[in-house]
């Protein structure tokens, strides 16, 4: 009971300061030009920039040097290997996933969740085989920043953490909700084998990078600010998943002229 | 009244199909032209990604997009200077999606889920690519004019191609004071750095 006190006004607290960090970014001034569509770069309230790029920077670096070299190794384990620890780390998140689908009133995507969790854990041998999708169980990712976000909650100001990367302050504190609350994490702390939290963050890091690897080389090789590109991408596909848009053709065309081809 | 209402609605569901087909079949081609330089192991990486290059270069709307993501650059520039601008860009472009659709060259493909967006005038072509582990949705948005077709935009995990590029040009632009001409030199000297790592 506690608990659930201190849950709730930790909530409070944290609607409440963003609704003012909301109001802040949203009185940022843009510059309009000629185009008449919407612009990622204006709408990132950035106010802590120069910190936020060096943190980047050292990010990148370990990036380099740790990170995708050991995600390269991952990728040459057995493919099922890497599904078995993929579908694992991912069974792992679905009661909160639930619990956030609740939150936002997404009954029939809780149902689904449930279903996919039970049948992964029992059929799929504690999640390493992905059965529920193929009996029509998709996998939907909700999180507390989104939750926070459809309860109206601003994104606040941008952020670059050290190791987790890009992320703003509700995204953050959906970030801190989800270890607070997360049943694996509560379990290992209780039975005291806290070594479960870092080793579960980094081989969830590893198995995620491992599946962009491509992708980030190509953004990083071919950026001219690779800090802009990356910020403009974070906070792309943030928005996609808050107001769950699972199809690419929705996301806002920008207005491009064919003029002079 | 209520036939040619259904009728007008069949007929409306077929054409924005059969122009969802049309533009899939092209941007098949295209694509395989580009996976296929990639499969060539007799060619030099210089000519493959050239060949590359011209494939993207006639197939994007190089110009268009390079006016769209220079922002308000472009109403203070001269001819001249936006002349030089776009033909960097399209370099520029055409590296970006040469180096992304290298990681793709050894994994399948298939096209699925094509789009007419009529309010729009857009054709929204999913490709599904079939990796080890998984599968990742591209979507390519395409737009026929001059009778033929030109891509305006790539989308990966909702994350688009132009949008991205946008940003990350306007934040070189404003170190610049929004002056091309400077631009044009820092672009100049990203594409070699990305062009030598792309065929070194």
């Amino acid at each position: 009971m506690p608990f659930l006190k201190t849950f709730i006004i930790t909530i409070l607290i944290i609607c409440f300061n963003f609704s003012l960090f909301a109001l802040d970014s949203d009185s940022i001034n843009t510059n309009s030009d000629d185009f008449e569509t919407g612009n990622f770069e204006d709408e990132v309230y950035d106010p802590f920039e120069p910190i936020n790029r060096a943190i980047f920077s050292f990010n990148n670096v370990a990036d380099k040097v740790i990170l995708e070299p050991v995600a390269k190794g991952y990728k040459n384990l057995p493919i099922p290997v890497q599904s078995g620890i993929g579908n694992f780390l991912s069974n792992l998140k679905m009661p909160l996933i639930i619990v956030n689908q609740l939150l936002q009133g997404q009954g029939g995507n809780a149902i689904d969740s449930t279903g996919r969790f039970l049948v992964n854990t029992t059929a799929g041998i504690l999640g390493l085989i992905d059965v529920a999708d193929n009996i029509g169980l998709e996998k939907k990712q909700e999180d507390f920043g989104q939750t926070l976000a459809t309860w109206g909650v601003g994104d606040g100001f941008y952020l670059v953490l050290p190791i987790f990367g890009p992320s703003n302050v509700r995204d953050t504190a959906g970030m801190m909700l989800t270890y607070a609350t997360d049943p694996i994490n509560a379990y290992a702390i209780r039975e005291d084998e806290t070594w479960i939290l870092p080793v579960r963050t980094a081989t969830n890091a590893i198995d995620q990078r491992s599946k962009i690897i491509d992708e980030v080389n190509a953004l990083r090789d071919n950026s001219l600010d690779y800090y802009a590109a990356v910020r403009s991408s974070y906070y792309q596909n943030r928005k996609a998943a808050i107001l769950n848009i699972d199809d690419n053709s929705q996301t806002p065309l920008p207005l491009i002229s064919i003029e002079f081809e | 009244m209520q036939i040619f209402t259904k009728i007008f609605f069949l007929f409306f569901i077929f054409s924005t199909q059969v122009f969802g087909d049309e533009a899939s079949n092209w941007l098949k081609k295209e694509i395989d032209v580009i996976l296929d330089a990639y499969k060539n192991t007799n060619i030099s990486n210089e000519v493959r990604f050239l060949m590359i290059e011209d494939t993207i270069n006639y197939n994007f709307a190089g110009a268009g997009i390079a006016k769209f993501v220079s922002g308000e650059a472009w109403s203070k520039s001269n001819k001249d200077t936006k002349k030089k601008y776009i033909k960097l860009f399209k370099r520029h472009l055409a590296l970006n999606i040469a180096s992304m659709m290298k990681g793709y060259s050894n994994q399948s493909y298939q096209l699925i889920n094509a789009k007419y967006d009529s309010k729009n005038k857009v054709s929204l072509i999913d490709m599904k690519i079939f990796n080890d582990t998984g599968e990742l949705i591209v979507t390519w948005r395409v737009k026929k004019a001059k009778d033929r077709f030109f891509v305006i935009d790539f989308l990966v995990a909702n994350i688009s191609l132009v949008e991205t590029k946008r940003s990350d040009f306007n934040s070189m632009l404003k170190t610049v004071n929004n002056n091309l001409n400077k631009f044009n030199k820092l672009l100049n000297d990203k594409n070699e750095s990305s062009y030598n790592k792309l065929v070194n």
